[in-house]
């Protein structure tokens, strides 16, 4: 478990993460989304302690990651791919860690099997490959079979075997009851592998909550309707807080109506529909919108407003996807 | 990557074997030690290096040789037989190249590769990324900089007293025909050079560890080692022609001519004594080393 609080850090006068508090639950993967320069890697590494945070504070399992008896055994992070001495191969990198723990050499060969090394083990792990880079990160942060495990874009640079296994790997070790905090610009992967999202936006939690309530929260109330008497359609649907498009011959897109009411007002009109789609949002477009959301906050508000925001949480919009 | 699926037994016995590991110094320890000598280029750097000091060393025995040789025919020329006093006598004194210091005549060499390699020991953690792997095994950060030291001290004081040792066996075999020096391992001096150089190779490589740490930087902590150890003593001549007494006596505190006195063995009118001179190094390493701990534990990784 991990549980931070009004943790905030700037770097200068940039502000990176700016007073956020989550808790990450075991026993299930918890997506952590975000565009470029979000926060995401910030909060990670303060998570493990390698950036103080300037305010606030973030404990993993009940303690400051630094104050634990044995760290590797609490938490494994992939923080960065090139995390990892160019010069040194990825078994004596593997031991070389493994040793500050006592953690038997046996263990190191199977965290290489287990992440498909075995055969690149005594190579440079300065001539690997992106993937490889990020199969050895991921063979380090198993080392110490933690707790918790923090992965920072685990699947980016490897190939579609290795992005299925890294998915069956969390979603296995959240049913162990591990805790598990994976970040990633891949928000179909996040759809497929977390239960859990924490979308973060220039440097503030924007939203907190299970996947299928994020979509849920964005998604507007759409369809798509075909009909040969669109326009009189059109007229007919006409309403404050509607909005109709005509996208192609003989095509509506409307949004503002339920699928229900648009067939109950073309029946009342007598107007023949040979199509009424309700149209879904997909997690994707529930991030953009919710990032949008982060970054229109962002240059319309002054600094007062946005003072006072960190006092009170989060203003308008974005409060309403917390739960 | 093949498509291994998760097998549950596997899982549950590897789960055990990494239950029995806990975080200690010793531990670390071990890592550092693999650390140091998992790079290709740690091992050749090392007999190199030795090869070098003591290929030096046995060069400058060779030269005093051939210097006392011409001045023994001379003297014999004129009748005169010198004492093996008397001949060290033509050598200034404090000069450090003394007899009896000959251990340590090949020491220089030792000296720039420890701290350089002391420097790269943790700096190329900073330039690879490796660093935020070993801090999160060591959270608390200071140990690892207590490891890296124990280790480059050990290593350096053992390659120091080896290649020390193997230059006086040569000395011993290049003077053997000059009995008015009557060398041997218990000649004054010789085996406290012996072991006071080890002390002042490990000195320089905390210093060069300490400058990793404050500068992050590989080129940056390797220049100031060397502008430290050898710029300075080099400039020394010059801010001796400084008016004043002041300056007269500035560079003697440098870590450079401060290390080498801690070499010798007596007092030198207008020199440090040796044992102020090992106290003036100290001061050196801790002047480096205490800021790099502080700036280590409070700066970001």
């Amino acid at each position: 478990m991990i549980q931070a609080e009004g943790l905030r850090k700037h770097y200068g006068p940039k502000t990176a993460v700016d007073g956020i508090s989550f808790t990450v639950q075991p026993g299930r993967v918890t997506g952590f989304l975000g565009p470029n320069g979000a926060g995401k890697s910030t909060t990670m590494r303060m998570i493990m302690g390698l950036d103080r945070p300037s305010a606030g504070h973030v404990t993993v399992n009940g303690k400051p990651f630094a104050q634990h008896k044995a760290p590797l055994r609490e938490v494994g992070a992939l923080l960065d791919a090139k995390a990892v001495h160019t010069g040194r191969s990825a078994y004596n990198h593997l031991r070389a860690i493994a040793a500050t723990h006592d953690i038997p050499v046996s263990r190191v060969h199977e965290v290489m099997a287990m992440t498909g090394l075995t055969e690149v083990a005594k190579k440079r792990a300065g001539g690997f490959s992106l993937g490889m880079g990020q199969r050895l990160g991921i063979a380090n942060a198993l080392l110490g079979d933690p707790q918790t495990l923090i992965l920072d874009e685990p699947v980016n640079g490897l190939d579609p075997e290795g992005v299925l296994w890294v998915r069956n790997l969390v979603r296995y070790l959240a049913g162990q009851g591990k805790t598990v905090f994976l970040s990633s610009h891949l928000m179909s992967e996040m759809a497929q592998t977390a239960d859990h999202l924490l979308v973060i936006g220039r440097g503030q939690l924007i939203a907190d909550m299970s996947v299928q309530n994020l979509i849920a929260s964005v998604q507007q109330k759409k369809a798509l309707v075909r009909t040969p008497q669109s326009a009189e359609l059109a007229a007919a649907l006409a309403a404050p807080g509607v909005s109709v498009t005509q996208s192609a011959h003989e095509t509506l897109e409307v949004a503002g109506l339920d699928t229900r009411s648009i067939a109950q007002i073309a029946l009342e009109r007598q107007i023949l529909l040979y199509e009424l789609t309700p149209q879904e949002a997909s997690l994707e477009q529930a991030y953009f919108e919710l990032t949008r959301g982060a970054a229109e906050y962002q240059s319309d508000f002054s600094m007062a407003t946005a003072t006072h925001s960190q006092a009170t949480g989060m203003p308008g919009q974005p409060q309403n996807y917390k739960n | 990557m093949s498509t291994q699926t998760v097998n549950p037994a596997h899982a549950a016995a590897s789960r055990r074997a990494a239950e029995t590991g806990h975080w200690s110094f010793v531990g670390l320890l071990r890592s550092e030690w693999i650390k140091f000598w998992s790079l290709r280029s740690t091992l050749w750097l090392l007999v190199c290096t030795a090869v070098a000091a003591v290929g030096v060393g046995a060069l400058t025995a060779w030269v005093r040789h051939t210097i006392f040789q011409q001045v023994l025919e001379q003297a014999t020329k004129h009748g005169a037989t010198p004492t093996g006093a008397q001949l060290e006598a033509t050598v200034p004194p404090g000069s450090g190249i003394e007899l009896y210091n000959m251990p340590n005549a090949g020491l220089q060499i030792a000296v720039l590769v420890l701290g350089s390699l002391a420097v790269l020991f943790l700096s190329s953690e900073y330039a690879t990324g490796m660093i935020r792997s070993t801090m999160s095994a060591t959270p608390t950060r200071l140990p690892v900089f207590g490891a890296k030291a124990l280790i480059l001290a050990v290593i350096g004081y053992v390659l120091a007293t080896v290649t020390g040792a193997i230059t006086f066996l040569i000395t011993l075999a290049i003077f053997s025909d000059m009995p008015e020096f009557n060398l041997s391992w218990n000649t004054g001096g010789v085996l406290q050079g012996v072991f006071t150089g080890g002390l002042f190779v490990a000195a320089v490589a905390i210093m060069g560890l300490s400058l990793a740490a404050l500068l992050k930087s590989s080129a940056g902590g390797v220049t100031v080692l060397i502008a430290l150890m050898f710029v300075l003593d080099f400039a020394g001549g010059f801010i001796k022609l400084i008016p004043g007494d002041f300056w007269k006596y500035v560079p003697d505190y440098f870590p450079g001519s401060a290390g080498g006195r801690f070499l010798a063995i007596g007092h030198v009118d207008g020199m440090l004594d040796p044992w102020i001179g090992g106290l003036v190094l100290l001061g050196w390493v801790l002047l480096l080393a205490v800021p790099a701990l502080i700036v280590l534990k409070k700066r970001d990784v």
